[in-house]
């Protein structure tokens, strides 16, 4: 290369760096430089917090010379594609999206990394990335596993991956029919439980909005009601215990949501759930608050201006959802240290905010509180409420769960919903099932 | 000229060869997974030998019986009703008729949309809220239907969903069978004063037996290893009233990470399909020359 074109080469790009705002010398530019022209592979889902995250990417290479694939693959198929890549000796994954039900899995098989040595690096890691800003539940849910239980925080857990993605439990309902009506919004399980024919008798809509369909989707909707009602799956001993009073009660409660619910909820998944209710065919909905940035989105929502927020109704306690999705390393990345500049990048302060303007959803305690995204999105203010109320045991995120979630309970949940079998039959008959299963995994004595 | 015993050997040798890898080799691997409790993401290394244990396991696993009986009316259901349709499609549009062309191209158009994209548009047309389906019976003045929430129309819907796609190939099958129909036999048959329904049953159907034949065994191993469309359509559920036995494969292998079981009933699976198909073949094998009409 001449003198010229290399003079020429490098104060274009500072030129382009002070252009995009970027900070020039030091550090900044010494944790990007070495990686300056390598390419991270991305597998991420079909998602709407990811497709908010790939109008972001250009801005990323562009200020870091990091290139950025993606494979977007729907939710179901992404984890048999990304087992496959990550069990190669050479994968062609840098940064993997995961379920929050997969992480104690991946861990398992030892697939993928721990974040603390990159965190750690000084060469790498952001002295500005403040990680305790990150909301604390979800960084437990989603990316520590070894610790209590195997999936909670405490003495043992480790950081495998980050929240991207992640969510808790919210109840939104119709501002506009509830004040026609004179209804009031429910703050307990009895008063919700009132309501739904109430709702459905006076609005003429489905009650509530809700997943039903068979395996994953209806047992998500079943552990929705069943933690504030005070179940859980398993014992302090892992021995079920999602057949008792508690758990027919919860399933009872969903059965009764999917009769006063718009038509056709047993066979339901996430996004007929959620365009029910978007598209004004159901007054009520309470399921993730990834729905924040869609019913603000006039060309999917046709309840744009009409729509409020409060928390997870009560049971005996407060228990909203935790889940959501993350981002982690594979064990077998070519690049893994650009793949976690990448990571660290789109969960910083300013990132966080960039992909929530777009319709993505927080990670960050000051992204919540920041003054510009609460007016942008008010449900804000309840959302960061109801994240105290986020149970990170809302279910056993244990390598088995897959197994149970789909082939056992959500037989067994759906049977009830359709009425097929009582709530009381459905539960005990696949008590011998999962129970086998857990003693396969050597979490109960064979 | 007298020809080498091993001249005919060496002509179809490496083709029987490639055929025999292709086709022994996945089928003794799924063999030896299935006494191998697996899962994926791990070293093979770490594989533990189970013996018989995952195919006594299958046979004990009341879950992969239901699944094998709705597999096996599935099938049943499915495949009459295609092979009807096909050959009474194939035999109302076999002649010179103006515009037929059109028809045919039209009627082949199911097959070949990829099936992720059948089972989605199916799965929008029978929405319980927004779907074509119920708009219809809307306009009929009809309560709208749930159809996939309910296991008698769900299981309704997946047999629907396979019609359309796959009554194509048996038309064109069929198409092409009767395409090769001697037309002299045909005149002697009408000369001899047959109506059209004697000489359909009587000559011509006989004629294509041996293509009814393969047409229906394609179409049951098919029927057997469908899975995309139901896994779009309703996930096996509601319960798992319309769980074939490939989904029920595949849940185990990639949901419960279990691949020696899936191995083990994948094996079973291969059993029915072969004894299905050798009642099949022996209805009218077209290998055999005296089977020929």
């Amino acid at each position: 290369m001449k003198r010229r074109t290399l003079i020429q080469t490098a104060s274009g790009g500072a030129l382009g760096m002070l252009a995009a705002g970027w900070p020039l010398p030091g550090r900044t530019q010494d944790r990007y430089a070495k990686y300056r022209g390598q390419t991270v592979v991305m597998s991420i889902p079909s998602h709407p917090h990811y497709d908010a995250m790939l109008k972001l990417l250009p801005d990323f290479t562009k200020q870091t010379g990091i290139k950025v694939e993606t494979d977007r693959l729907a939710m179901a198929r992404m984890k048999d594609k990304q087992l496959l890549e990550m069990s190669k000796p050479s994968g062609d994954y840098d940064l993997v999206c995961y379920v929050v039900m997969w992480k104690g899995e991946y861990v398992k098989k030892n697939l993928v990394r721990d974040l603390d040595p990159f965190l750690k690096n000084p060469a790498l890691a952001d002295p500005d990335y403040d990680f305790k800003d990150l909301v604390p539940r979800y960084v437990e849910n989603i990316g520590l596993v070894g610790g209590p239980k195997g999936y909670l925080a405490g003495p043992g857990a480790r950081l495998y991956g980050l929240p991207y993605g992640a969510e808790t439990s919210i109840l939104a309902y119709r501002r506009d029919l509830f004040a026609k009506h004179n209804l009031k919004p429910p703050e307990t399980y009895e008063q919700f439980e009132r309501l739904l024919p109430e709702v459905r008798q006076k609005t003429g809509l489905g009650a509530l909005t809700s997943r039903g369909q068979a395996g994953h989707q209806c047992v998500h909707a079943w552990l929705l009601h069943l933690n504030p009602l005070g179940g859980k799956i398993f014992d302090d001993k892992w021995k079920p215990r999602f057949n008792d009073a508690v758990g027919v009660k919860a399933l009872k409660f969903l059965k009764l949501i999917s009769d006063t619910g718009p038509v056709g909820i047993p066979g339901f998944g996430q996004g007929e759930m959620i365009t029910s209710f978007l598209q004004g065919q159901a007054a009520m909905y309470l399921d993730s608050s990834l729905i924040f940035g869609q019913v603000k989105n006039p060309s999917v929502s046709k309840v744009v201006d009409q729509v409020s927020y409060v928390v997870h109704p009560r049971g005996v306690r407060y228990a909203s959802q935790s889940g959501g999705l993350g981002l982690a390393i594979p064990k077998n990345a070519k690049n893994a240290d650009a793949a976690f500049l990448l990571l660290q990048w789109l969960t910083s302060k300013a990132q966080d905010k960039a992909v929530v303007r777009i319709g993505g959803v927080p990670t960050r305690t000051s992204t919540l509180a920041d003054r510009e995204m609460v007016t942008l999105y008010p449900e804000f203010i309840t959302l960061r409420q109801q994240i105290e109320y986020s149970d990170p045991d809302w279910r056993p995120i244990i390598a088995e769960w897959d197994e149970i979630n789909i082939q056992a309970l959500g037989v067994a949940v759906s049977e009830a919903l359709t009425g097929k079998k009582t709530a009381e039959e459905a539960l005990n008959g696949m008590v011998p099932k999962v129970t086998d299963i857990m003693k396969r995994g050597g979490y109960l004595k064979a | 000229m007298r020809r080498a015993p091993w001249v005919p050997l060496l002509y179809i040798g490496p083709a029987a060869a490639v055929m025999a890898v292709a086709c022994l080799f996945p089928l003794i691997s799924a063999l030896q997974l299935g006494f191998y409790d697996w899962s994926m993401g791990t070293p093979w290394a770490e594989a533990r030998w189970v013996g018989i244990d995952a195919f006594v396991a299958a046979f004990r696993d009341p879950a992969v019986w239901r699944s094998l009986v709705t597999t096996l009316i599935f099938a049943a259901v499915c495949v009459t009703a295609e092979m009807l349709l096909g050959i009474a499609l194939a035999l109302a549009l076999e002649g010179d008729l103006r515009a037929m062309a059109f028809f045919r191209t039209l009627f082949i158009l199911p097959m070949m949309i990829a099936p992720i994209a059948v089972g989605l548009t199916w799965r929008y047309l029978f929405d319980a809220q927004f779907g074509l389906l119920n708009a219809l019976l809307g306009v009929l003045g009809a309560a709208p239907v749930a159809w996939l929430a309910q296991e008698n129309t769900a299981f309704i819907a997946i047999v629907i969903a396979d019609i359309w796609q796959w009554t194509p190939f048996v038309f064109i099958m069929m198409i092409a069978g009767l395409a090769n129909v001697d037309t002299a036999v045909l005149e002697a048959a009408r000369i001899d004063g047959a109506t059209w329904w004697q000489t359909t049953r009587r000559v011509k159907l006989p004629m294509v037996m041996h293509v009814i034949a393969i047409t229906l065994l394609m179409r049951l191993i098919d029927a057997f290893r469908v899975l995309e469309v139901i896994y779009i359509l309703t996930f096996g559920g509601p319960g798992d009233s319309t769980e074939i036995l490939s989904l029920h494969i595949y849940k185990t292998a990639f949901v419960g990470q279990r691949l020696g079981s899936a191995a083990a009933i994948s094996v079973l699976l291969l059993v029915v399909v072969a004894t299905l198909s050798w009642g099949a073949l022996k209805l009218s094998n077209p290998l055999k020359e005296g089977d020929r009409a």
